[in-house]
């Protein structure tokens, strides 16, 4: 149970630090795909 | 001298005439392989034309994307035929086979028993970093394939049922949870990959042991080290599949970095046929891991077996356990020590 828990805990932690990584180095759609002229 | 003049003339003209011909000769043999929509000149049967020699209809934009001017591309019909009907029928047929193969084998077979009985004497069977790659991996896993299904089986299954709004803002962060956790589940992959390698190489037993159908069938018990064929099996599946799905799924999070958009609707295709045929393999393990077997739970539960377990499938690696500690230092009582 305790290794179950922990997993769950190292999965979550990694996935959230993917995920700030990722939203550092990529932009938003809306950015990445338009100029300033151009409204989503 | 006039009419050598006009012959001159005349001469000089045609070959002039041929040249222009041949110059314009290989530009007009040439099929166009994209049609420009916002010219002059085009007629709607040059567009028609482009997209029955599979070429493609572009214009013109000023976004800084430019691939957005590509108005039609007949190869995405292909994609999305694939994607939304294809791609439906193998995953259905693959997963909902493998169940009703599981629950008529189940009512066939039942619950491979331990015959001799809890011996109560336990050995440890994965360590504590063993089962936490192992959990990290399975939870991981079982998240991504419920948000890759919803990808694929979400819009006419549960859309319906749930209704727009509830299935954007869960179909929102389904995305997100399957492109986050595809990063502990690739850790998850690449160390078991390191950990278990050593045990999951093919010997010639592996061979005694499959030809056998793996003592599932019956009460036979084929000897087996720490990992039988079927382990194995699955071992390789996770690493070769877990691999694969992972890369055409990075492809995929990265969209043009690495690849065109044919690059990525392969990529897309390739990761979802393994997906699905990989949740279908992975119901099998579940399974045999669960209620399957008795006592089978235990080994990743709570790191230990039953000896009993140990001597009916896996004896040659109880017999390397005390070949290498001593009956007394591998086997002990649950209760006294538990493993975590």
């Amino acid at each position: 149970m305790q290794s179950f828990v922990l997993a769950c805990v190292a999965a979550i932690v990694v996935a959230a630090i993917a995920g700030f990584a990722l939203n550092s180095v990529q932009k938003p759609v809306d950015e990445a795909y338009s100029t300033t002229a151009v409204r989503l | 001298m006039a009419g050598f003049l006009a012959q001159a003339r005349f001469i000089i003209g045609a070959l002039a005439v041929a040249l222009v011909l041949a110059i314009a000769a290989p530009a007009s043999a040439q099929q166009p392989t994209s049609v420009n929509p916002t010219a002059a000149s085009v007629k709607e049967q040059q567009l028609l034309n482009a997209l029955g020699s599979g070429g493609s209809v572009s214009g013109r934009v000023t976004i800084p994307d430019q691939k957005s001017g590509n108005l039609i591309h007949p190869a995405g019909r292909d994609w999305r035929q694939f994607h939304e009907v294809t791609l439906r029928w193998i995953g259905a047929i693959a997963i909902l086979g493998m169940l009703i193969l599981l629950v008529v084998f189940y009512l066939v077979r039942g619950q491979v028993k331990l015959e001799s009985g809890y011996s109560g004497r336990r050995i440890v069977r994965f360590n504590a970093f063993e089962r936490f790659v192992h959990w990290m991996t399975a939870t991981c896993f079982i998240i991504l394939a419920l948000t890759g299904l919803n990808i694929t089986f979400g819009k006419p299954l549960l859309l319906p049922l749930i209704g727009e709004p509830a299935f954007a803002n869960w179909a929102q962060w389904a995305k997100y949870a399957h492109n986050y956790l595809s990063f502990p589940f690739a850790i998850g992959v690449f160390c078991i990959f390191l950990i278990w390698i050593a045990g999951n190489i093919p010997n010639r037993v592996d061979v005694e042991w499959t030809k056998r159908g793996g003592g599932i069938v019956g009460h036979d018990h084929p000897p087996a080290y720490r990992f039988n064929a079927g382990q194995k099996m699955i071992y390789w599946i996770v690493v070769i599949g877990g691999t694969a799905v992972a890369v055409t799924g990075y492809l995929l999070m990265f969209p043009f970095y690495v690849t065109d958009i044919a690059g990525m609707q392969l990529a897309q295709t390739v990761h979802a046929i393994i997906a699905v045929l990989f949740v279908a393999v992975m119901l099998a393990h579940i399974y045999i891991g669960t209620i399957g077997m008795e006592g089978a739970f235990e080994a990743m539960g709570e790191g230990t077996v039953d000896v009993n377990w140990a001597r009916e499938h896996h004896p040659l690696w109880l017999a390397q356990e005390n070949a290498r500690t001593g009956p007394n230092e591998s086997q002990r009582q649950p209760m006294a020590t538990p493993a975590e």
